[in-house]
């Protein structure tokens, strides 16, 4: 249970070290989290958000960070967390009330449905960086804060070619809808499938450009002390890494129409054997996509961020290889099914370890000598809750 | 008083990375912070403790932003022991196998009564809180979207029509002689995609199509009981019901899973619902018993419709399980039809009624 019983107290980094030149370290991170402990703080927290009607979230969410991020070593020292539970819990607050009034305006006047929609869409943004710094602000390392320096024109620019599909759709649809009033909507139902088909396919041919603008305001705004972070990847990695994407899971459908065949072959093809193979298929599909597209995606694209992700004098690198987080998702997913769900923080403190380990951190010159610039209010109450309520996490 | 005692460990001024090796010493409601360069004090409450744990390093913050990070979790406990220091319950209870065994029982308790009655208790209530014009809103908006997608006008002749809804009227009258019965508004509609069916909407708006009138031309009174049946979805308000309880219960799923898998979440919210949709079913099969009993017309009468309809699906299954197989207000969400057969076939009228 316990493999790194050994902690070591801080190392005095250039203690009696003659400073010529900027040596260059690598740190490694080790994840000390274990399962077991996780679990009852998990099972503790659950019934405590319950009973409560989950209002002790933020609590439990908090407890949960700290959890996490104390036993993320990089090189000897932890990431601390700071979060203060009570401004999580006014932010999670808002959050509540906002899906609440989501809830009932969707449900009592859906025709207005798309009014709470486009206020979200429209604070998205905002609420998106608001996180980023909110969680950032409150993650430490040797004692210094870390921040989030992208500013708000930045995330509302990374993310505008969004906007503007979605802008036309609208206004697609809206046309359809007056037209279709009229006599020719067959005419007007062609028209809107193949404007709709056109936009899904600029949407997609875009998509790999669009996670390289958002990926570069994300990774581009990290900062520790004097450092802040950019990416170097370019567009054409994010191009190469979404073709992959594409080509698995080609070969997945590939595979699933290959077992398809050969079992119509061995059953006969009559009608009767394709109302049976068709939802085994289905259940195949399930399992492999998640299976094996999930940790694919998860661990390219973890290795492409990361990888590329450096400062002046900070560099990242992931080596987060596919086939061992195939294995583990596999396990994880059979163990949590066995369990009935007991296993989930099990394997989340097992997932959290493999990604984590996989990756290194190497630091020019002396670490002791840097100075943490001025750190700003500690605002942003709405950040985090936002961030957690729609699942926008940091890439790790 | 005895000395406290002392503890060497690590501090962070919070500017920069640079690790000083400090002196820690609980004095009074005091810590005291002793470096090489000076001693500093803080004020115990203002300090936030790590939490205890098994696993990681004790990180401390003080109220200057600066940091206390000791690396040996077992010595910190120790020491914190010693200085007299408790921590908080909520801790302890996570550092015991045995309490979160009982939190875990304790989860499923309240898991499985928030299912049985938590939730159709607040969905009864908050659905009755929902006001009737607002209900018919909902209804309208409802009836527009089906309109729209599922039905065409009726072609059965408007005599016809009239002549069932005027035994429905008159018998809903009988069974409510002083007009207390829920507000109704009856509509037949041709729908290909429906087959023989028969539903409410929220507000009172019933529906029932061309082929269930068809299939049962020579039983009007199976007729009246069916529409009693939706009468009765709409007497408890079942279609508000249903849609607060979809609700409720998607979210008691989403704290269970957390952040798992959006598919995850929604298998148990289907089932949910289709578990208590089968209850309203049943809760409306009695009010449509009551209702025909009341306006004195036998409940057995329903046993007709639910002959009828098994007689369809058998048909529907020789041609090869192809072609039209929605079944009149009998889906999976309903009760089997033999159980509602014993139902209307065994029915009694209860001896004393609230």
């Amino acid at each position: 249970m316990a493999q790194h019983d050994d902690f070591e107290a801080t190392e005095f980094l250039s203690e009696g070290r003659s400073p010529t030149g900027d040596p260059e370290r690598t740190l490694d991170i080790h994840f000390t989290g274990s399962g077991s402990e996780y679990f009852r703080i998990w099972i503790v927290n659950l019934l405590l958000t319950l009973v409560t009607f989950t209002l002790y979230w933020p609590f439990a969410r908090a407890r949960r960070l700290a959890y996490f991020q104390n036993n993320t070593l990089v090189g000897r020292d932890p990431l601390g967390f700071h979060g203060d539970p009570w401004k999580m819990f006014r932010g999670y607050v808002l959050m509540l009330m906002f899906g609440v009034s989501y809830w009932a305006v969707s449900n009592f006047a859906p025709s207005f449905a798309w009014l709470p929609l486009l206020v979200l869409a429209v604070l998205w943004p905002a609420l998106w960086r608001a996180s980023l710094q909110f969680r950032l602000r409150n993650t430490s390392w040797r004692g210094v804060r870390m921040a989030f320096e992208g500013d708000l024109q930045g995330a509302y620019l990374c993310m505008l070619p969004f906007f503007i599909p979605v802008l036309l759709m609208g206004v697609a649809f809206g046309v359809a809808a007056s037209t279709t009033r009229g006599a020719e909507e067959g005419e007007a139902g062609a028209a809107l499938a193949a404007a709709t088909g056109l936009m899904v396919l600029a949407m997609t041919a875009l998509s790999p450009w669009l996670l390289a603008r958002i990926k570069r305001y994300q990774h581009g705004g990290y900062a520790f002390a004097q450092e802040r972070t950019r990416l170097t990847a370019g567009l054409g990695a994010f191009y190469g890494f979404s073709f992959r994407v594409m080509g698995v899971s080609l070969l997945c459908s590939a595979l699933l129409a290959g077992v398809g065949g050969i079992v119509a072959a061995l059953v006969g093809a009559s009608a009767g054997a394709g109302m049976v193979l068709l939802p085994f298929l289905l259940a195949l599909a399930y399992l492999v996509f998640p299976l094996v597209l999930m940790p694919y995606t998860t661990s390219r694209l973890q290795n492409l961020v990361w990888g590329h992700t450096r400062s002046r004098r900070i560099g990242f690198e992931s080596q987060l290889r596919f086939a061992p987080l195939m294995r583990l998702t596999a396990k994880n997913w059979l163990l949590i099914a066995l369990t009935l769900g007991l296993y989930w923080p099990f394997a989340k403190v097992h997932t959290a370890r493999l990604r984590l380990e996989a990756m290194g951190v190497s630091v020019q010159g002396d670490l002791n000598a840097w100075l943490a610039r001025a750190q700003g209010a500690d605002k942003g109450i709405l950040g985090d809750a936002a961030g957690d309520f729609f699942g926008i996490d940091m890439g790790l | 008083m005895n000395a406290m005692p002392r503890l060497p460990s690590t501090w962070f001024d919070g500017r920069s990375p640079r690790a000083q090796a400090c002196d820690l010493c609980i004095e009074g409601e005091e810590l005291v912070l002793t470096l090489e360069s000076g001693v500093r004090r803080y004020p115990l409450r203002e300090v936030r403790w790590a939490e205890r744990r098994s696993h990681g390093h004790r990180q401390s913050e003080l109220p200057d932003g600066s940091l206390i990070q000791h690396a040996d979790a077992g010595e910190w406990d120790a020491w914190r022991q010693a200085s007299g220091q408790r921590e908080g319950a909520v801790v302890g209870w996570m550092q015991s196998w045995r309490a979160t065994l009982v939190a875990m029982v304790a989860s499923v308790v309240f898991l499985g009564a928030a299912w049985t009655w938590g939730v159709p208790w607040l969905s009864q209530a908050l659905a009755q809180q929902v006001p009737h014009s607002l209900e018919v809103r909902l209804g309208e908006q409802g009836m527009q979207q089906l309109d729209r997608l599922f039905l065409q006008p009726s072609a059965l002749p408007a005599q016809q029509q009239e002549a069932l809804r005027t035994r429905f009227r008159s018998a809903v009258e009988r069974a409510f002689p002083e007009g207390s019965s829920p507000a109704w508004q009856l509509a037949f509609h041709r729908s290909q995609a429906l087959g023989a069916n028969a539903f409410a909407l929220p507000g009172g708006f019933i529906v029932i199509t061309d082929d269930l009138v068809n299939l049962l031309t020579d039983q009007p009174d199976a007729i009246t009981g069916v529409l009693a049946h939706e009468l009765g979805h709409v007497h408890h308000r079942h279609g508000l019901d249903l849609m607060v309880r979809a609700s409720l219960v998607s979210a008691l799923v989403g704290v269970v899973l957390g952040d798992a898998s959006g598919f995850l979440a929604s298998v148990p919210a289907t089932l949910a619902t289709q578990a208590y949709s089968r209850d309203a079913e049943r809760a409306a099969d009695a009010f449509a018993a009551q209702l025909l009993e009341r306006s004195g017309v036998s409940p057995s009468v329903m046993v007709a419709f639910f002959e009828r309809i098994r007689q369809q699906e058998e048909t529907d299954q020789d041609d090869g399980g192809h072609g039209d197989t929605t079944l009149p207000i009998a889906i999976a969400s309903h009760p089997g039809h033999d159980e509602r057969i014993r139902f209307f076939r065994e029915w009694q009228p209860e001896p004393a009624r609230p």
